[in-house]
């Protein structure tokens, strides 16, 4: 679905990533980890075009990831404080050119659990409201890539679970998903693979369970 | 990248030492106006201050389209020194004008075509510097200026024509200036354009070795 | 494409009418304008056709720097402009929304310029109402395409405005050279010339700064910061 070729992105001379080299397929889950600064959300930028590579490049090799659209859920929400929360999805879902009725959204409402509020601003909402509304926005695009910095920020457990079932959702669908999670021992579980960013580079490309076994070799906190 | 001031300094030196000699041309060799007097050596200077202000602002139109295709820093550099020396030299070819207007026409500012022009782009690229100086990211910054450097040349003609009907409008009561010139002083004004052009090439070379002398020494100190 | 257009220029319209307050600061504005021009004029005078022409062009200028600089700021709080980015169909389509959008919102400002240009200003229509029309629509339009683009250069920037103004009020002349031209003698200057040169000047503004637009519009709309 996507080819990362030897990315490299430099911000003024500072080098933030380099030399990324690694592919991304339909109906797979990947968690993307790191530190604090190690150029997770540049590198997940860079995915979405929102970022363009100093070096390299980002190629979608499937079509329908470019037709059909990018979901993105970063740190900013996309919604427009003037707006209720349905006429926020149904900007959306037009500026896609996806049709959907009220209903259709309305569901997709009820799926993050914000129903009773869809008439209410968006401003007015908390973090963490905002933050599912933000889910919902990406969700009801079916998008066949799907980009998600830190989605749990701001989030409570009950709202964590319906993000992981949306989630496998996603890719039962055959959706492409990169994750982005500071807690890798709730969200690794999710996962099919597992990307470690460390020193400007890919440190950890593998599954799951060869990552729990280096990890404990290192002694990580994570394996406690 | 060392080659740069050196070759600046020696169109420099060869522009003073030309435009010296065509002050000889000028003031000797040169008849005297019969209406205008020693006024009218004026001319010799505000007309190559003019048209070398114009090719400047073509150089920013040319540099602009390179710096959008290509992200080269340098076009930025050299859009940048061309605009400086644009504004420059066309601020000086105004204040030439009204002098000439003055004198020639018994008023200071006239609606003259290209006295009006050369005004609006004065405008226009002063705005463009004060753009340029601004403190926001320096890859935002230089697309921005790139833009406007194209849409401001786009406007040229079109602020030439409007200038042109407008006048048609109120009828001005004064001829436009030049007219039938002696072959001497053809000749003169072509010597006095040339040699300010190769002046113009060094002081356009000298800018910009030293823009990019700024630049070094920003990123180490960004560096350090 | 179209649907992006019409759900960008629907959501432009709901914020800055409904939801906002809307077109209020910059009908101060130009209302202010044209009061503070009538004090050039001396009590019983009336202003001449021209310069009645000139500063309901003025105000509408202004009018247009604030709306796109709103518009434009509407992507800013949270970043939607990335959203915008991602959705699946050419980023022109915003920059024609918003420059649509804009165009709604300046017809409706000189609706309220218009009378006060006949109040403050003590002007009678007596030209030809055609040509002024056409004039105030070429003109409008070039002022839009042009707008949208300056709104999304200066997006982002602490002194919106202003570096709004110096950069578009130069940019503008020849278009508004050609809406003071067919205005004032709608409102009655005898010229010997036809509207349609400078309804002619108009259009080629228009053409090429269209072309400018959709050309240019991609490079100023991106992601990287």
């Amino acid at each position: 679905m996507l080819e990362l070729e030897n990315i490299a992105k430099l911000y003024g001379d500072k080098v933030i990533l380099r030399n990324i080299r690694c592919s991304f397929f339909a109906g797979s889950i990947s968690l993307l980890l790191g530190k604090n600064g190690a150029g997770k959300s540049t590198l997940l930028r860079i995915m979405a075009g929102l970022s363009r590579p100093s070096a390299g490049e980002a190629r979608y090799t499937d079509s329908a990831a470019r037709s059909r659209g990018i979901g993105y859920l970063g740190h900013a929400t996309f919604l427009y404080s003037g707006l209720t929360a349905l006429e926020n999805l149904r900007f959306w879902s037009d500026a896609w050119g996806s049709n959907r009725c009220d209903d259709d959204l309305l569901s997709v409402l009820e799926r993050v659990g914000i129903m009773p509020y869809a008439h209410e601003l968006a401003g007015v909402f908390s973090r963490g409201m905002a933050q599912r509304l933000n889910l919902a926005r990406v969700l009801m695009l079916n998008p066949v890539m799907l980009l998600l910095d830190e989605p749990f920020t701001g989030l409570d457990e009950v709202s964590r679970t319906v993000l992981h079932k949306e989630v496998r959702a996603a890719r039962a669908r055959g959706a492409c998903v990169v994750l982005i999670s500071h807690d890798a021992v709730v969200d690794a579980p999710l996962a099919d693979r597992i990307l470690l960013l460390a020193d400007r580079g890919l440190a950890f490309d593998g599954a799951p369970s060869a990552y729990a076994a280096r990890a404990c070799m290192e002694d990580a906190p994570w394996c406690a | 990248m060392l080659k740069n001031p050196v070759l600046a300094c020696i169109l420099l030196v060869a522009g003073c030492f030309a435009f010296a000699c065509c002050q000889w041309l000028v003031y000797v060799y040169a008849p005297l106006e019969a209406t205008m007097g020693i006024a009218q050596k004026i001319f010799y200077i505000h007309l190559p201050l003019a048209w070398w202000a114009l090719v400047s602002f073509f150089v920013v139109f040319l540099g602009s389209i390179c710096y959008l295709l290509k992200r080269s820093p340098g076009f930025d550099r050299l859009c940048a020194a061309a605009a400086e020396l644009g504004v420059l030299l066309s601020g000086l070819a105004l204040v030439t004008g009204a002098l000439w207007a003055r004198k020639s026409w018994g008023i200071w500012w006239t609606w003259d075509p290209r006295l009006t022009t050369t005004l609006i782009m004065w405008f226009v690229y002063s705005g463009y510097l004060v753009l340029h100086g601004l403190e926001m990211p320096r890859q935002r910054k230089t697309v921005v200026c790139a833009v406007l450097g194209v849409v401001a040349f786009l406007d040229v003609p079109l602020v030439f024509i409007s200038a042109r009907i407008w006048r048609s409008v109120h009828p001005a009561v004064f001829a436009a200036g030049g007219g039938g010139l002696e072959p001497e002083m053809k000749l003169t004004v072509i010597a006095c354009v040339f040699a300010f052009g190769v002046f113009w090439a060094g002081l356009l070379l000298l800018r910009m070795a030293q823009l990019e002398l700024c630049a070094r020494v920003q990123a180490l100190r960004q560096g350090e | 494409m179209v649907r992006l257009i019409a759900a960008v220029v629907r959501k432009d319209l709901t914020l800055t009418l409904l939801r906002g307050n809307g077109l209020v600061q910059a009908l101060l504005l130009g209302l202010l304008l044209f009061f503070v021009f009538s004090l050039s004029q001396g009590v019983g005078e009336r202003a001449s056709p021209q310069s009645a022409a000139t500063v309901f062009w003025l105000s509408s200028t202004f009018c247009q720097v604030l709306i796109f600089s709103q518009i434009y700021a509407l992507e800013e709080i949270t970043n939607a402009r990335f959203g915008l980015l991602l959705v699946p169909a050419p980023i022109q389509a915003v920059w024609l929304g918003k420059a649509i959008a804009g165009f709604c919102l300046l017809l409706l400002a000189q609706l309220v310029f218009l009378p006060a240009a006949i109040v403050f200003l003590g002007q009678t229509v007596s030209g030809a109402l055609l040509p002024a029309l056409l004039a105030l629509l070429l003109v409008d339009t070039g002022m839009c395409a042009l707008g949208s683009l300056i709104g999304a250069l200066a997006q982002g920037q602490g002194t919106r405005e202003s570096l709004m103004s110096i950069v578009f009020f130069p940019l503008l002349v020849p278009l508004l050279l050609a809406g003071i031209g067919v205005c004032s003698q709608t409102l009655g200057t005898e010229s010997p010339d036809d509207a349609d040169i400078w309804l002619r000047l108009a259009c080629a503004f228009d053409a090429v700064f269209f072309g400018a637009g959709l050309l240019l519009f991609g490079f100023l709309y991106s992601g990287d910061d």
